[in-house]
């Protein structure tokens, strides 16, 4: 099974999932509870089915990249903006969990350190001190055209980028084990970083200096 | 496993960001989309680097996160700055400099 | 199934289901310690009715808090509302998971590891979920819909994150000496060089310091404090979901007093243990039970605090975290370059 079938597979059981869900929700609406419930019911009858495929770790790709997805989706769909950032933090642990299982460990760490614990608490204060409510007119009636335009735009550039994958040709397959020990380590990419990149990293110093004052000055009160 | 798989998800993820910064009106949320979309382009760069057995890739992921980290500050503080005069994070309200 | 894969599964699921029993039982006796040592210090007696010493009173404030009515108020945000104390819980349970609590032993012919999960980047998870520990609080006080608990748990948060700062610095100057991320590492080098805490002093200070902070214990607990801000972040919470606050902070607690003990204070070595030339087993006994005291020591220092310094005001709290402790830590962390450029360390 090729990878772009799993992408597939995964898309289509996005789509039936949510679809479910939207059901269960319009037809009982005080039992979103029990919505999740049953869908929960319905992957474990899945994974029941083929239970081998449980240490295969495409399967467990295969999820991650599902609730990847999935949190995306809710960032651009939900109308609350605290919403979007608790999905966008599941985002980014997703993604951290794709590092592990690419093994790059050090990224996952950092990934969860820098997005996730103090990016996206940057992002949470900020909505939380202006108080934000709920965006009104999300849906395609305000803003018309436009929205709808840009939801087809959106999907004709995936189909591109689909494609773009798919014509790459045969692609190396590397079993877990075969990779030089110390790959992903933070020893590693210390090595590379204060060697090879290190001027990059020292102008990325001066980048963030110059951010933290630009953000101080921005946002401060104009002292009377 | 295989790059591609994890080039098509970083390529879903990074068109879902595209199309919510096209479709929200509260900049946060556009920042936020912005956002998704670095990290779809880590995925690529880390998938690539995984393929080529070659520590470049998570160089380029480590830079690409200090400027995602410093570009986050920095619009945040503008949203501030500018919530503070007009009470709305509604982008379409920021039209001042429009023809 | 793989036969390593199973008995990888079920060695972990030994671990953690022990691991999980002995952190919730000390949690549940940090609140009858606490009792117990500040009478102490307040020149009263705490407890004593409930069993002898009143040492089943933890178990009558269990019973109690299940029997509560647990009420949700209808104006909250529910699926944050209801999701938030268990966020506070994870981090610090994630973090204790790497802890080393002592050597490898051979049981039943295996060699098993005496932590729940030895990772070869042990101190970045501590790092990252010490990070995440900031939302559970953020959330608490954002999905109660009350500017109160918004205050609150703004309030707090804001303290978390400055003083992670200082406390990773710290940390970076462990890591220097050690030239590795595993905590087993850590331990192991303190064993042959001799522990952290004796030529990183000022280190251990600040690591201490930041971690009263990150507890959200006296002196710096004023976002929850009852005369402030009527509770902080959770006035909205009753019953069964504000005890887990409660027991939220406790296990922040334990976390970072095993931290403290294992990056400072040598984790599970006694020094001297291998002169006595004892059995493979009892030595490992031995030294757990020894990590087990360093952990309490740091458990009573933690009570002692609190029940003997005033607190501090919010804005004495971000001045010291921001305008102190950083730059001390930066300094210190000059000072250990200096030790590792010499061949110190």
């Amino acid at each position: 099974m090729t990878e772009r079938d799993v992408v597939i597979r995964l898309l289509l059981g996005l789509i039936v999932v949510v679809f479910a869900f939207a059901v269960i929700r319009a037809l009982a609406p005080a039992r979103t509870v029990l919505a999740g419930a049953a869908l929960a019911a319905g992957a474990v009858a899945l994974v029941a089915l083929n239970p081998a495929a449980l240490a295969n770790v495409e399967f467990w790709a295969g999820l991650v990249g599902f609730a990847a997805i999935l949190s995306a989706l809710m960032i651009v769909i939900h109308p609350n903006p605290m919403v979007s950032v608790l999905f966008l933090i599941v985002n980014l642990f997703c993604v951290a969990l794709f590092y592990l299982i690419l093994n790059a460990q050090f990224l996952a760490a950092i990934q969860i350190i820098i997005y996730a614990g103090a990016i996206m608490v940057l992002f949470l204060f900020v909505v939380m001190l202006l108080n934000l409510k709920a965006e009104e007119g999300l849906t395609a009636r305000g803003g018309g055209p436009q929205r709808i335009g840009a939801v087809i735009l959106g999907g004709l550039f995936a189909g591109l980028l689909f494609d773009a994958i798919r014509d790459r040709g045969p692609q190396p397959y590397f079993e877990p084990g075969s990779f030089a020990s110390g790959f992903g380590t933070a020893r590693e990419l210390g090595g590379l970083l204060f060697t090879r990149y290190l001027f990059a990293f020292e102008a990325a110093s001066l980048l963030l200096i110059a951010a933290m004052i630009g953000a101080v000055i921005l946002a401060k009160r104009r002292l009377r | 496993m295989r790059a591609e798989f994890f080039l098509l998800v970083a390529a879903l993820l990074f068109t879902i960001g595209c199309v919510g910064v096209l479709v929200r009106r509260n900049a946060i949320v556009i920042l936020m989309c912005i956002e998704l979309m670095l990290n779809a382009v880590n995925l690529t760069f880390a998938a690539f680097a995984h393929e080529s057995q070659s520590m470049t890739g998570h160089v380029f992921v480590f830079f690409v996160m200090t400027v995602a980290a410093a570009e986050a500050a920095v619009g945040l503080a503008i949203i501030i700055a500018l919530f503070r005069r007009r009470r709305t994070t509604d982008i379409d309200d920021a039209s001042l400099l429009r023809w | 199934m793989d036969p390593a894969v199973a008995r990888v599964l079920v060695e972990s699921t030994v671990k953690i289901a022990l691991f999980f029993f002995v952190v919730l039982t000390v949690i549940a006796y940090m609140t009858w310690v606490e009792r117990r040592v500040s009478a102490w210090i307040q020149d009263r007696r705490g407890p004593n009715r409930v069993g002898p010493f009143g040492l089943l009173q933890p178990l009558a404030d269990g019973i109690k808090f299940l029997f509560k009515e647990s009420i949700v108020p209808p104006h909250v945000y529910r699926p944050v509302y209801l999701l938030a104390p268990a966020l506070i819980f994870i981090p610090s349970m994630v973090t204790l998971s790497v802890v080393p609590i002592g050597p490898a032993v051979s049981l039943f012919g295996w060699n098993i590891a005496l932590q729940v999960a030895d990772v070869d980047n042990g101190i970045l998870v501590i790092l990252a979920f010490a990070s995440m520990g900031v939302y559970g609080i953020a959330l608490a006080g954002w999905s109660s819909q009350n500017k109160y608990s918004l205050m609150g748990g703004l309030r707090s948060s804001a303290q978390l994150i400055s003083y992670e700062l200082a406390m990773g610095i710290t940390v970076v100057g462990v890591l220097m000496v050690t030239g590795s991320l595993r905590l087993n590492d850590i331990v192991t080098h303190q064993i042959e060089h001799g522990w952290n805490v004796l030529y990183q002093l000022p280190g251990f200070l600040i690591f201490l310091t930041a971690a009263f902070a990150e507890t959200n214990r006296l002196p710096f607990d004023l976002p929850e404090a009852e005369t402030e801000l009527v509770a902080g972040y959770h006035t909205e919470y009753s019953g069964m979901r504000f005890s887990m606050f409660y027991m939220a902070e406790y296990a922040n607690m334990i976390t970072g007093s095993a931290l403290a003990a294992t990056l400072y204070f040598g984790g599970y070595h006694v020094p001297g243990l291998h002169a006595l030339g004892l059995s493979e087993p009892l030595a490992a006994a031995v030294q757990v039970l020894a990590f087990c005291s360093k952990v309490a020591f740091f458990l009573f220092v933690f009570v002692w605090v609190r029940w003997t310094l005033p607190r501090f005001r919010y804005d004495q709290l971000m001045n010291l975290g921001w305008k102190a402790l950083l730059p001390i830590s930066l300094l210190h962390l000059l000072w250990v370059s200096f030790l590792v450029l010499t061949g110190r360390g």
